[in-house]
């Protein structure tokens, strides 16, 4: 029936990777096989009888695939498969496990802003954007995604080594009775509890609180 | 107490303790979603999503599919890894407690069955029915996640 008869050794280790549900397909390349390798790629909708080919990823010799736009529906699961080419012969379909967005993706951390007054600073979250296709598109931001999200937020005084947690369900915080004229930095993470998603703490932002009057 | 998450259904309130729920899952998914090879066919997803059901079948489609999982999922996923066995135990504990609970909603009339429900139910059925009792437990299994990402 003109099937190729395929003797390339597979893709390895076929699988998404996902940040904030952008959503790409990663392999390695069959083990032995030098330059000059292409493959295709194509994927399905679990629960819906077909296999979509990707076209962007058609005899394409990197070894990623962004499958986000195709896989944005986040209460769909997906399969994604990957074949390899060289010199005329060719590898198996090689699939990914069962991937779900919702569960399977990867958080960033929060972005912080902080302000300061002599004795408080005060801390504003903001949780990260879903992925989108387009800047004209509608931005969502994680929250929505996951209700149940929640920010682990902790507070060091840069002079005493003194280091406070806190976990808040709202995006702001006040950190009250603080010295004067002292350096604290702030490092946040977001914790979703189910699904159970950590992201990981971000980058710490120091202030000084003002002078004492 | 933490990780349990109270469910309302009208006056009803049912306590599920999801986080135990999803890490017992979570444990084994990969396992057993690789002894499902049907990617064509799903129970619980099509030709209906759950995410299309009114807020007022919710009740009703959760008992059901409560039920479904005790009386016709959990005790056909036996296998050959202890591991993956107690964490199919624990689960089924889990969905028995709050079955019991939903029960006790529907016979204080806080859980109505509406014609779509009914018929969605059917269809997940239909969708069970359609393949061997072990297969058919197995891709339930596999599929659990799709029910708590509906619920949550």
């Amino acid at each position: 029936s003109g099937q190729l008869y395929c003797s390339l050794p597979n893709p390895r280790n076929v699988r998404f990777e996902s940040i904030n549900m952008k959503n790409v397909l990663h392999w390695s390349a069959p083990e032995g096989t030098g330059d000059g390798v292409l493959y295709k790629v194509k994927y399905a909708v679990y629960g819906v009888g077909k296999w979509i080919r990707k076209p962007e990823c058609r005899n394409i010799n990197r070894t990623w695939c962004d499958l986000s736009s195709e896989t944005s529906d986040y209460e769909e699961q997906y399969y994604a498969s990957v074949k390899a080419f060289l010199n005329g012969t060719c590898s198996d379909w090689m699939e990914t496990t069962r991937f779900n967005p919702l569960t399977d993706t990867k958080i960033d951390p929060p972005m912080v802003s902080v302000s300061s007054t002599d004795k408080s600073i005060s801390i504003i979250l903001t949780a990260p954007e879903k992925w989108k296709g387009s800047p004209e598109e509608e931005s969502i931001s994680l929250l929505q995604v996951y209700p149940g999200l929640q920010y682990n937020v902790s507070v060091l005084n840069k002079k005493t080594k003194k280091r406070w947690f806190f976990s808040i369900n709202n995006n702001t915080l006040v950190v009250p009775w603080l010295e004067p004229g002292t350096v604290y930095c702030v490092s946040a993470q977001i914790h979703v509890t189910t699904p159970l998603l950590d992201s990981g703490f971000s980058e710490e932002h120091c202030i000084a609180t003002l002078k004492d009057k | 107490t933490a990780g349990v998450k109270i469910f309302h259904f009208g006056a009803c309130r049912v306590p599920v303790s999801m986080t135990e729920i999803r890490a017992g899952f979570t444990a084994i998914k990969a396992n057993i979603q690789s002894r499902d090879p049907i990617r064509t066919l799903s129970i619980l997803s099509h030709p209906h999503s759950l995410h299309k059901v009114k807020s007022s079948d919710r009740c009703c489609i959760t008992h059901h599919l409560f039920t479904f999982y005790v009386d016709k999922v959990f005790k056909h996923c036996r296998t050959e890894d202890s591991f993956v066995n107690r964490k199919i135990s624990s689960i089924a504990n889990s969905f028995l407690s709050a079955r019991r609970k939903l029960g006790q909603c529907r016979e204080q009339n806080n859980c109505v069955c509406g014609e779509e429900s009914t018929e969605r139910f059917k269809q997940i059925l239909a969708n069970y029915e359609g393949l061997n009792v072990t297969s058919a437990a197995m891709k339930s299994l596999g599929e659990l996640d799709i029910l708590l990402d509906w619920m949550e």
